[in-house]
């Protein structure tokens, strides 16, 4: 296999595991989100608010993963 | 403020976008394009296709052509005028900045009597929000001084992000170094908020909690000013990608009706219905994105002046 065939494998391969860190991330929070809104429905805008937070935080810790992906392909 | 944004934004977005492109941009069609035309054309050529030659003959490749609908392109001229703008972007984001300021002329103009009406009550409605839910709330009281600047960037962002929905645009957001200069001045805010409030030493101090044992401040000072550069840096780097991502799958989506065209025409009639209803569905996802980025940014800028402003003692 040539070096670049192996750098776009390693991205694609790459972005698949980021997504699967961040999406498990950010519905572990989704989940619990709904489980603090439904036990107390008054604090759903707070908890909204909290859950976005966080979500973006994971959000970017994934995105970071995935400018590494493309700095493989464009390299 | 907004002004000094564009100027910093405009003194960036210039210079690199010229050189690496113009030079790229060649051996990248030689390279891909060759391939994928060549099997293009031996598939579609016994079928008589007419979609494929249409689709693929000026561009090139898929990949080519997906890239140039998210790329920045130099020289660029908006609905065949005669003028040549610089680039791309740069002319969405002049746009964008238009739009901001017609909004809020608009909303000052509609206030009768101290009532809004039309497109003050809805511009109204926004700012009161970013005013009490963003600003006040995570800055504190001197959250006022600091509206405007996150006024400026919700609406900057949810303009850009809008604007570039509408067919033969560009979202400006896109470009890495308007994000950039987004961060920047964001970046910016944050050091008038703790320097403003405790002085150049003071705030320095600030970033690492008082009273910690010597050894520790080895390892949180370093860290503590490496955070002080990644959270800009995630601003950048987040709003950059969400705008790129949203782009490059309504793109992707659209093509596969000329990509399986060039392998059988039925199956290419057959893909039209189900690639416009996917990029349908990205669309709307897309209006979404715009209005979450926009808080988003806000959001954590807001948090980021509210934590310099207000270090933990």
């Amino acid at each position: 296999m040539e070096p670049t065939g192996l750098a776009y494998l390693a991205a694609g391969i790459g972005s698949g595991l980021a997504i699967i860190g961040g999406g498990l991330g950010i519905g572990k929070l989704a989940a619990s989100a709904m489980e603090g809104i439904a036990r107390q429905p008054n604090a759903s805008g707070d908890i909204r608010g909290a859950m976005i937070v966080a979500a973006g935080l994971i959000e970017g810790a994934t995105l970071f993963a995935l400018v590494i992906m493309i700095l493989l392909v464009i390299k | 403020m907004m002004l000094g944004a564009f100027l910093l934004t405009l003194a960036l977005a210039q210079p690199p976008h010229q050189e690496p492109l113009a030079p790229a941009t060649p051996a990248v069609a030689e390279s891909s394009a060759t391939p994928v035309e060549a099997h293009k054309e031996g598939a579609a050529a016994p079928e008589g296709g007419h979609a494929a030659p249409a689709e693929g003959g000026e561009h090139g490749g898929a990949s080519e052509v997906l890239m140039h609908h998210v790329t920045d392109q130099p020289d660029y001229r908006p609905f065949g005028l005669p003028i040549a703008f610089p680039s791309k972007h740069l002319f969405f984001l002049l746009v964008a900045m238009g739009l901001v300021i017609l909004a809020a002329r608009l909303a000052i103009a509609s206030y009768k009597d101290g009532a809004p009406s039309g497109v003050g009550s809805v511009v109204e409605t926004l700012v009161v929000y970013v005013r009490d839910e963003i600003a006040i709330k995570n800055i504190g009281h001197e959250g006022a001084k600091y509206t405007p600047l996150l006024l400026s960037f919700f609406f900057f962002i949810l303009f850009a992000a809008l604007f570039g929905l509408v067919p033969f645009t560009a979202t400006a957001t896109g470009n890495l170094s308007v994000t950039m200069a987004l961060a920047a001045i964001s970046f910016a805010a944050q050091m008038h908020a703790g320097i403003s409030k405790y002085g150049v030493v003071g705030h320095f101090k600030n970033l690492v909690p008082h009273g910690l044992p010597a050894p520790l401040l080895i390892v949180m000072i370093p860290i503590e000013i490496m955070g002080m550069f990644t959270k800009p840096f995630a601003l950048m780097i987040r709003l950059f990608a969400n705008m790129l991502a949203g782009h490059m799958m309504i793109a992707a989506l659209l093509m596969l009706v000329p990509l399986t065209a060039a392998i059988s025409q039925t199956l290419g009639i057959f893909m039209i219905p189900i690639s416009l209803g996917m990029a349908l569905f990205i669309m709307f996802l897309e209006v979404l994105v715009a209005f979450i980025q926009a808080y988003v940014f806000t959001l954590f800028s807001a948090i980021f002046i509210g934590m310099y402003a207000h270090p933990a003692h």
